[in-house]
């Protein structure tokens, strides 16, 4: 039974959602009998049946706090810890590397984009960021206050890179 | 193997730096030499994820993966990853990962409407082995059946292929890429007579134009978008087309946006081709040469069930893939129609632009790069979107070299490598070879060392009709290996459900997490992923790319590898095989699956130790001897000197991946030209050898209609698809905390003036309604896709929002690949 | 056009006025002059009155988007940012922006949107692609008016004494704080494509 402890937990943390309707959908004239799938073990259903339909949770919201916070190894890119909504990140322009930009960082005190980023795909270290880093966002990303469904237990090394570290 | 001082070493930073003859900047050097973990091991893997085939550095300590990178020396994204790459470390440490098989029982008993209890893999397997043997007896293998994926390394897919269509005598098995590129597949067989692309991912470095016709590689491939982008940023004159049905980020990028109406776009490509010829833009020495034309058969139904009013109606259901040849005049006759007047008003799509896109192609100074993804490929007319892409390449002669590249790209890390090279369709083999050709047939037997008249000559059900199959009772014993297909087909309700819980049927999911197939399921092996195992997956430009084993997998969780072969022990030729064929080869009498397929002198050829040192490999370990090298030579055989030559076993093991066709050690870059393709003929100068006159074929096809639009009742579009923080069904990524909360649920996509209408607001819980079944969502209308009046957008990561209840399963008549991004639905507060 | 055309236009247009021109020039003889100068007045009122709701009337977004070149572009996009839809309900109409409150101003620049008619009738912008092309043009005289105003139609609403920092993003707050409050920057120096998208900002300042 140990073995399904995990689930256990899985489920029960989903079980915190809104009880699921009980009105199954009408499967429509189905001719063969469905025969009843049992317990819940799939903890992204959050503890709904295949067949029934639940109330999705709330809209989460992005955190918005401005702290950056602490990654999990080197290299990783780090999250957004603010709002972007309506940034303009287009052909025309990049809302990110107003603040972002080595020559900018300090006036508006925002972590200056990693060095790594000023290397072009054959290896050249440009005065600008390169253009395959242009589009912030296919890295980077905002976070929501939703909370996960399930655990993670990865665990990186013991050391952890202090906040702020924005490599 | 590197060390992590080798590896900083060789990392992009220090690589440029030296290279520059600059000094680093102080804090990266402190980092490199300063870093915390000395002893961890680095290792190369391809990612786990899409079909672009991006390197990882993996750094793995005391049996655990501790971090990933962007792999510098990885050609396709030279050190960069995108944000589900950079967070692969997490993917294997969800906290309800399977870690023993799971049985459905009641009073201690197998029950399909038992709960599921922990078993042990022998009574796992026994159960299973009585249930397969209960089918095969009433019915042969022809109630067997199993749905595989493109996430298969390559020797599982080909284990899973010999095990079905020579072990079983069943050919009902097929990959979740049909839902994903199966278009692309018969629109490359069509036009070239041979799969996958002709040219590679150098080709982003080289084009003047990018045209992205139903794709949006900024969320599904961004590291190639980074390559788009850096060209497009870093050259002025270079101009990025996007076609779409509604607006999403890779018009950020867009010069010439595009918003079509939904189907219209075979109309946009028949008027580009008319423009070429009205244009006097005909590349007339190359049509000359190369090109064959063909009209294809029209009004060819939609993949339904055969007794649906569409199919009946349809003149051509029976024969969807017909054609007769034609000669060019015939099919200048044939676009004569699609004006720009006429694509305009169809499409909704400015003049202006039509114009412009068409211009790219025409232009003989301008190199076009046409990619596409599920947008041609998930699309009732799927097959012909790819042939008519193709025709106008043809028509201008802008393939096959640098820069000119029409390029499907793949969703899965090995729908190239997997599911089409290895021939894990219902009606395919190895390297391109069918089912239905018995010298192909014959060919297959030989290399597997089987009886000639072993393998069955009629395809097998394809996935999307191996749900219909199950519901009908037709189909039995169904074994579900590295893919998550309740959540991903369509009609959930009316056929994949009702398919899996048919009494008759038992179920078996081979998965490393609980997913909603595994809930549907009556039994749950436990499965390695990634780097717990040794693995092999080809990428979307042909490219083969090697991993060792790196950590053990958890639990009792086992490989698919090692569940196909060891569950082969428990079936003998007698209890699979006709007695005629065993009467005629005694010699095959009374051994078990696993010595025929498995232990046939080939595939047990090598020995554990040539497992390169340092590295484990449980299945060398369990069956000891080296399988995955053993079932990668046996599988090369089937393409070495036909074009689809792969490079011996243990240069992959080295290599950053290899594009094939590999020949004198060499890869391939661009086939079909003389000069980078070794096959073809000098003089020749182009060859589509696929086809036997060397000649590829424009094919003159028609706009028509979809199989469902809105009306009165079911007023909105529906297109489903997905975002950059989850991959697919989310199974991995939704348990990626970082990926999580970027993205935590599913959301419908509205414009802001269709809320209003119905009175939604953003944030409104609501209810998408189709004639097939509905879901609960909330309402978007910000955000990142900026949907159009009368569409709604929904992706389909979300388990706990199952949209594919209401999609309907119509498909490409020829492909047989879902259109997902087509229905009628309505939505309403909930 | 030739100056003999001009002539016989004139020469037209003249036989056509005189008469009215001729009678407006004699005294009155049927009305008094109190008559004259209140009925003058009572009719100034009702002009005046209908003048500016007339103007009124092309301040509604109604009018604003009763063009596709409006509604298709510039109003589409306005419809997902801030300014359409938030959290209080209190949202901006086009006018709210792009016309001054001032009177004279006011009239000033309904005299330069009499340009836009000529635009909309010969179809300047008609199209996407005609219209993202003008786009830069468009936006700069845009900018450049609230630059020269400081930022007076932000203000009308965003007025920094009123901005209570602490409800704000420590980010934000700082930064209006550091630039806003002392007056370093005006609003529009950093907040240019906050309700719609931006054209090509090479060389152009945006904070």
């Amino acid at each position: 039974m140990r073995s399904l402890l995990p689930l256990a937990i899985a489920v029960l943390l989903a079980g915190c959602g809104k009880a699921h309707e009980e009105k199954p959908h009408k499967a429509p004239d189905a001719p063969v009998s469905i025969t009843n799938a049992g317990q819940q073990i799939d903890a992204m259903r959050r503890g709904v049946p295949i067949d029934k339909e639940a109330s999705p949770p709330p809209m989460a919201r992005v955190e918005n706090f401005d702290r950056p916070r602490p990654i999990n190894y080197e290299m990783q890119p780090p999250t957004i810890p603010h709002a972007i909504d309506n940034y303009q990140l287009t052909v025309n322009t990049n809302r990110c590397m107003l603040c972002h930009t080595r020559s900018n960082a300090e006036k508006f005190q925002a972590p200056p984009v990693s060095d790594t980023h000023y290397v072009t795909r054959d290896g050249k270290i440009l005065e600008q960021i390169s253009s395959r880093r242009y589009f912030c966002v296919q890295c980077h990303v905002v976070q929501t206050d939703a909370p996960p469904l399930v655990e993670n237990r990865f665990q990186g090394l013991d050391t952890s890179f202090a906040a702020g570290e924005t490599r | 193997m590197t060390t992590r001082r080798d590896f900083i070493r060789a990392s992009a930073v220090a690589t440029a730096a030296s290279v520059a003859g600059i000094a680093l900047p102080p804090r990266i050097a402190d980092a490199a030499s300063e870093a915390p973990g000395a002893g961890m091991k680095w290792s190369k893997a391809p990612c786990r994820f899409c079909g672009t085939g991006c390197g990882v550095s993996v750094a793995v300590q005391d049996n655990r993966v501790i971090a990933t990178h962007g792999d510098p020396e990885a050609e396709v994204n030279r050190g960069l990853n995108c944000v589900k790459g950079y967070f692969l470390s997490k993917i294997m440490y969800g906290a309800d990962r399977l870690t023993t098989p799971l049985l459905r029982k009641k009073d201690d008993q197998f029950s399909k409407d038992g709960d599921f209890v922990p078993v042990s893999w022998d009574e796992a397997f026994d159960v299973m082995a009585a249930q397969f043997k209960r089918v095969l007896k009433a019915k042969g293998g022809a109630g067997i059946g199993m749905a595989g994926s493109g996430q298969w390394t390559v020797w599982e897919g080909y284990a899973a292929n010999k095990l079905m269509k020579a072990g079983f005598r069943s050919n009902h098995i097929d990959p979740n890429a049909r839902h994903c590129m199966a278009s692309a597949v018969t629109g490359f067989m069509r036009t070239f007579g041979m799969d996958e692309p002709m040219g590679c991912y150098d080709d982003f470095e080289a084009a003047d134009a990018f045209v992205l016709w139903g794709s949006n590689m900024a969320e599904m491939h961004p590291i190639l978008w980074t390559r788009v982008t850096d060209r497009r940023l870093s050259n002025p004159h270079v101009k990025v087309a996007v076609l779409s049905t509604f607006e999403h980020r890779s018009f950020d990028l867009a010069d010439i946006p595009m918003i079509f109406k939904p189907q219209t776009d075979l109309a946009i490509l028949n008027y580009i081709a008319r423009h070429i010829i009205k244009e006097g833009k005909v590349n007339e020495d190359f049509v000359a040469k190369h090109v064959s034309f063909k009209r294809g058969n029209d009004d060819i139904g939609y993949g339904l069930r055969p007794d649906n009013p569409l199919e009946m109606k349809a003149k051509n259901s029976k024969d969807p893939n017909g054609g007769q040849p034609m000669t060019f005049d015939e099919f200048k006759a044939f676009v004569e129609p699609y004006t720009l007047d006429y694509a305009a008003e169809l499409s909704g799509v400015e003049k202006g632009w039509l114009k412009h896109l068409a211009d790219l192609y025409a232009d003989p100074r301008i190199k076009v790069m046409s990619l596409w993804t599920m947008g041609f490929n998930q699309h009732t007319r799927g097959t012909w979107a790819n042939n008519m892409v193709y025709n106008i390449h043809l028509l201008t002669g802008k393939i096959a070299t640098p820069g000119n590249s029409p390029f499907s790209l793949t969703g899965q890390p090995s729908a190239c490598g997997t599911a089409r090279e290895v021939g894990t369709f219902s009606h395919r083999l190895p390297a391109d070879l069918v089912v239905t050709n018995p010298e192909h047939r014959r060919h297959a037997e030989e290399i597997w060392k089987v009886p000639h008249g072993l393998i069955v000559d009629k395809p097998g059900y394809h996935i999307v009709e191996q749900n219909r199959m199950l519901k009908d009772g037709k189909l039995n014993a169904y074994w579900v290996m590295a893919n998550n297909n309740m959540q991903a087909a369509a009609n959930l309700n009316e056929e994949g459900y009702p398919g899996y819980r048919n009494p008759e049927n038992f179920i078996v999911v081979s998965d490393p997490y609980p997913t909603v197939t595994a809930q549907a399921a009556d039994l749950i092996l436990p499965t390695a992923m990634w780097v717990e195992k040794e693995g092999a997956y080809g990428n979307a430009e042909r490219r083969t790319q090697f991993w060792h084993q790196l950590v053990k997998a958890p639990g009792e969780a086992r490989s698919d590898l090692w569940q196909l072969m060891e569950f082969s022990k428990r079936f003998t030729t007698d209890e699979c095989w006709p007695p005629a064929l065993l009467a005629a080869n005694p010699g095959f009498r009374g051994k078990t699956l696993f010595d025929v397929l498995f232990r046939n002198g080939k595939v047990d050829r090598f020995p554990p130790s040539d497992v390169e040192a340092g590295y484990d490999n449980a299945e060398a370990r369990a069956f000891n001897f080296y399988p995955q090298k053993g079932l990668f030579e046996e599988y090369a055989e089937f393409g070495r000197g036909h074009g689809h030559d792969l490079a011996p076993f243990d240069a992959y093991h080295q290599a950053r991946g290899l594009r094939w066709p590999v020949v004198n050690g060499k890869e391939t870059r661009w086939r079909y030209k003389e000069g980078s393709d070794p096959y073809v003929k000098p003089g020749s100068d182009w060859q589509f050898y696929g086809n036997k006159d060397g000649r590829a074929v424009i094919w003159a096809l028609p706009y028509e209609p979809p199989a469902e639009s809105p009306d009165k009742d079911y007023d909105l579009w529906l297109a489903t698809g997905r975002v950059l923080e989850h991959w697919h069904s989310g199974s991995m990524t939704m348990r990626v905390p970082e990926l999580y909360k970027a993205f935590p649920a599913a959301v419908v996509f509205m414009n802001p003036d269709d809320a209003r209408a119905r009175g939604l607001k953003r944030g409104d819980e609501v209810k998408v309604i189709s004639r097939r079944g509905e879901m609960r969502s909330r309402v978007e209308t910000r955000g990142r896709n900026r949907v159009p009046r009368g569409l709604v957008f929904v992706p389909w990561f979300d388990a706990g929002q199952l949209i594919n209840k209401t999609t309907l399963d119509a498909t490409c008549p020829i492909s047989k690949q879902t259109d997902f991004k087509k229905c009628a639905v309505k939505v309403v507060m909930a | 056009m030739s100056g003999g055309r001009v002539r016989a236009m004139w020469n037209r247009v003249w036989s056509w006025i005189s008469p009215y021109w001729d009678a407006l020039r004699r005294p009155s003889v049927h009305f008094s002059l109190g008559f004259l100068t209140l009925g003058g007045f009572i009719a100034g009122i009702f002009f005046w009155g209908g003048f500016n709701t007339a103007m009124e009337a092309t301040n509604t977004e109604a009018f604003c988007t009763s063009c596709h070149e409006m509604r298709e572009n510039v109003f589409a996009e306005l419809k997902t940012t801030i300014h359409y839809n938030n959290r209080s309900g209190v949202r901006a109409i086009c006018s709210d922006c792009h016309v001054p409150h001032d009177w004279t101003d006011k009239i000033a620049r309904k005299m330069q949107a009499s340009k836009e008619v000529w635009g909309k009738i010969f179809g300047t912008v008609d199209t996407r692609e005609k219209f993202l092309d003008k786009r830069l043009e468009l936006a700069k005289h845009e900018w450049a008016r609230l630059k020269a105003n400081d930022s007076l139609e932000c203000r009308n609403c965003h007025e920094y004494d009123s901005m209570d920092l602490t409800r704000q993003s420590p980010r934000a707050a700082q930064i209006h704080q550091r630039y806003l409050g002392t007056g370093k920057n005006t609003c529009i120096d950093c907040h240019k494509g906050i309700a719609h998208h931006l054209p090509n900002m090479t060389g152009i300042p945006q904070g």
